[in-house]
Formats: C-alpha cells, structure tokens, sequence
C-alpha cells in the first residue's frame, strides 16, 4: 500500500487537474471554445503528432533554445572566470551587468526586430539575454565563494591562477554552475515562447499564436502541454547530471 | 650552518579600529635538516609566523631568508582536503601527472596508515584520518622544508606517538627541515632539535636539548629538567 501511495504521490496533483477539468467540461459550465473537452485536446494531439507538424515544431523551438542556451552558458563562464582571475576587472563591468539584469529581455523585442529584423538572430539574442544573468550570478557565486582554506592548499603547492582555478575554483563550484544551467534553461523557455509569438513562422510559440487566431483553444492546450512536458524533461536531464556528479559527495554535493 | 634567517620580522593586524600586533621583532634562525618546534599558548602567533615563513602572508616589516632551495609544504591545522577527491587524489594533489609514483603514493599512505582507504571521499574519513591524509599530501610532495601546524592535535594518543616517530624517521632519512608548531610541552620535547617559546608574539627563549644517539627518552633527568625549565617559562 505504502509503494503504491510514494509511485502515485508525484501524480496526484496532475490526476486532480484532470479530474476537474473532465467535470466542469461535462457540467458544460463553459463553452467548447473557451475550454475544450480533454478528449478534443487529447485527439488534435495525436492528430499534430501524426501529421509531424508538432515534431517540427518542438524541434524548432528546441534548436533556437538549446542554441541561446549554449551561447549564453559560454558568456556567463567566461565573464565568471574572468572575474575569478581578474578581480579588479568587476568594477568595469558590474553596473551594466546589474543594469541589464533588470531589464525584462521582453521588453527589447521592439528594438530587436527593428535591428535584426525577424530572423534567427532577434529570438537567440533574447533567449542569451534571459538565461544569461541567473547562470552569471550563480556562477559568480560559486567562483567568488570558493572556501579560501582550500585556496590557499593551492598557494602552498605553487598552483598558477590558472591551475588554482580548474584543479580547486571549478571543482568547488560546480553545484552552483549546475543549479544556475538548470534555472538557464528554464528561463530560455519562458523566451523563446515569448519570441516566437511575435516574431516567427515556427516553433512552439507561434503554433500557439496561430492557433489561437485560427481559434483552436484546443491547439492551444497542447502547446502548453507540450512546453511543460519538454520543459520537465530537460530539468529532469539536469537534475541527473547533478546526482551522477556528486555521486559519493553525499547530498547534491558538499557545499 | 644554512638554514632560514628571520629579521626583525613584524606583522599586525587590523581590528575594527585599532591595530593588533601579532608578532613584534622576531629575530630567528631555523637551521636546516633538523626539526624546530615552536611551542606556545594559543594566540601567541604561532600561525601567523608559520604564514609568514610559507608565503602565504607578506610581514609588515623585516626580512625572511632561506639559506637554502626548499621545496615547501604545508600542513595545516586543518586538513583541508578537497571534498570532491578521494584520498588517492588528495595525496596526489598538487603534483603533476608525470610526478606521480604509484609505489611511492602507495608507501605513504602505509606510513600514514590509510592503506586501503585510496577510495574512500574525506567526508566518509574520521578527524584523525582527515588529518593523516593532509599529512601524506605533505610528504607525497618530497618536500625540503615542510611547515606544520599542530599537525597531530587531532590525532588520538597511540596514533599521535606512530607519527611522530614517523615524522622523525622521515626527517632523519629524507634530510628535510622542519618547522613543528605545537602547544604539548612533550610532544617538543620528543622531536624537536630547537625549541623556541613564542609567548605574546615576541620569542621568549631559545633551548636546544641534549643530542642523543639513541631514541629520545624523555623521561630522562636531562629531559625533565629541561621540562621543567620550559614550563618555568612558560609560566605554568
């Protein structure tokens, strides 16, 4: 009984969603419209499926993130790293990092279009401008706070900067990459939907757009499925690469 | 005889709003191939001078000298191991792939008597064990001149007496000087070839005991004198 209560617990809040939303549509407290039955939502999935028009654009989506993604994870390290090595070089470049980081990427579409036009280029720098910041903060964090006890076990061999950072700094802050990558991808998601509702032709965004015009609430739903599913799966992915990590470092590692 | 040449050595350090001298005119000579301990209370600067001689702090004033090329390491009064290293890579931390001698790695660890620990993470190892690891670090460097402070306090009575005659055969074999700080009367007894007393950051006396050509007996006349002296000084 106790195995099968810790398997279903995870489920429970996901079978009550649906549980309430099959009543309300059987009351037909709403119009079709406004809230499709979740046989009609279920059926134009397996349709979009079929059909391959979901596939391409999940996969569209997926690129134009993982893209964003990579090059924002590059910039933070490298602006990390760099502030690790080069500590007075912060003062530089702080205050118009705080600056951005409080500018909404959303809020630069206009602009974006108007400089890059429509293409590729406008939704990659928004999704690097939104997943940039909390991998930068949390990799600063896990830089800057390295335990100084251990740093100084470096000094005492003769460690370079250079080997001071990649045999003790990296090691030690991993978890806090990891966690920041984690939040990255997260918050590339939320853009890259925010995008493609304004300025594309694909991607799981516009599908969403679209069907809302052509009023398919039902296409709608399964978008937002969709996001949520593909969205659990690449934190899933994170989250297994963290435990593989820090497997004999007891909990999710040691600092 | 050669050796490191401290001169009127000073350091303080800042307080909220006034300044702490730690150590005042250390004028010091620590020969070479033998062991110097340096005993004394707590706070009296034994550290900070220990930070001082490795580089690891500059002095406000005066000047170090090493009368010789050393290869320094250092053991700390923690063990400061890395958490996300295994014993095998804690000891061989610090050295370079081509540096690493297996069966030398692994005469160490027996030395330490961590054999069959390489695996084991330092969260899963007691204090004590933390504390030989660190050690077995030390010595997997083949330093010429290794620093050490209170590096057995965390070990249990039998255990501290193995290394300590360990350290001493060490010494004896590999030629190393070595700087021992402690605060066990005893323990400088048993192993130091110069005891100096450090009490309130200036050096208090210097002793050398008796040499001996067998193993240190320190409940020898010689030595209880010498105790007693030391504890004079030490006003205990």
């Amino acid at each position: 009984m106790k195995k099968i209560h810790t398997s279903l617990a995870p489920y429970l809040g996901i079978l009550l969603l649906l549980g309430a939303w099959f009543l309300v549509c059987r009351l037909e407290l709403f119009s079709a419209y406004v809230l499709p039955t979740p046989e009609k939502v279920f059926a134009s999935f397996l349709d979009m499926l079929f059909s391959g028009e979901l596939y391409t654009d999940v996969a569209v989506s997926l690129f134009r993130v993982l893209k964003g993604f990579l090059i924002a994870f590059l910039l933070a390290f490298g602006l990390g790293m760099l502030r690790f090595l080069l500590p007075a070089s912060e003062k530089y470049y702080n205050l118009l990092v705080q600056f951005f980081r409080n500018v909404p990427p959303l809020s630069l579409i206009p602009l974006l279009i108007l400089w890059c036009g429509i293409g590729e280029m406008t939704k990659t720098v928004i999704i690097i401008l939104a997943a940039f910041f909390p991998m930068y903060l949390n990799i600063v964090k896990g830089f800057t706070g390295c335990d100084k006890k251990l740093l100084e076990v470096g000094d005492v061999f003769g460690c370079s900067p250079f080997r001071k950072f990649t045999s003790i700094v990296l090691p030690y802050a991993s978890a806090d990459i990891l966690v920041g990558m984690r939040i990255g991808m997260g918050y590339s998601w939320r853009a890259i939907i925010g995008a493609e509702m304004i300025a594309a032709s694909s991607g799981i965004g516009h599908m969403i757009l679209f069907a809302q015009e052509m009023s398919r609430t039902d296409k709608v739903i399964v978008g937002i499925f969709v996001i949520g599913i593909v969205g659990l799966i690449t934190d899933k992915l994170f989250g297994m690469a963290l435990h593989r990590l820090f497997k004999g470092n007891g909990e999710h590692g040691w600092n | 005889m050669a050796g490191i040449d401290l001169k009127k050595i000073q350091k303080s350090y800042p307080v909220e709003d006034r300044i702490l001298p730690v150590l005042t005119e250390i004028d010091l000579h620590i020969p070479e191939k033998s062991i110097t301990v340096i005993l004394g209370k707590s706070g009296c600067g034994k550290t900070t001078l220990l930070r001082l001689i490795s580089g690891l702090e500059q002095p406000d004033g005066g000047e170090i000298h090493f009368g010789f090329s050393h290869k320094t390491a250092y053991v700390f009064q923690e063990a400061r191991l890395m958490p996300w290293l295994n014993v095998w890579n804690n000891v061989i931390f610090g050295l370079k792939k081509q540096e690493v001698d297996q069966t030398k790695i692994q005469n160490i660890l027996d030395i330490v008597g961590l054999k069959g620990f390489e695996k084991v993470y330092p969260h899963q190892l007691s204090g004590g064990m933390q504390q030989r690891t660190a050690i077995a670090r030390a010595l997997a460097q083949e330093p010429s001149f290794i620093l050490m402070d209170e590096p057995f306090a965390a070990l249990d009575h039998i255990t501290r007496q193995q290394m300590q005659k360990e350290l001493q055969r060490l010494q004896e074999s590999s030629g190393a000087s070595i700087l021992f700080v402690t605060h066990s009367i005893d323990e400088a007894l048993l192993l130091g070839h110069k005891i100096i007393i450090l009490e309130n950051g200036r050096i208090k006396r210097e002793f050398i005991p008796p040499e001996e050509t067998k193993e240190r007996d320190i409940l020898s006349p010689a030595f209880i004198t010498l105790k007693r002296e030391i504890l004079r000084e030490l006003d205990l």
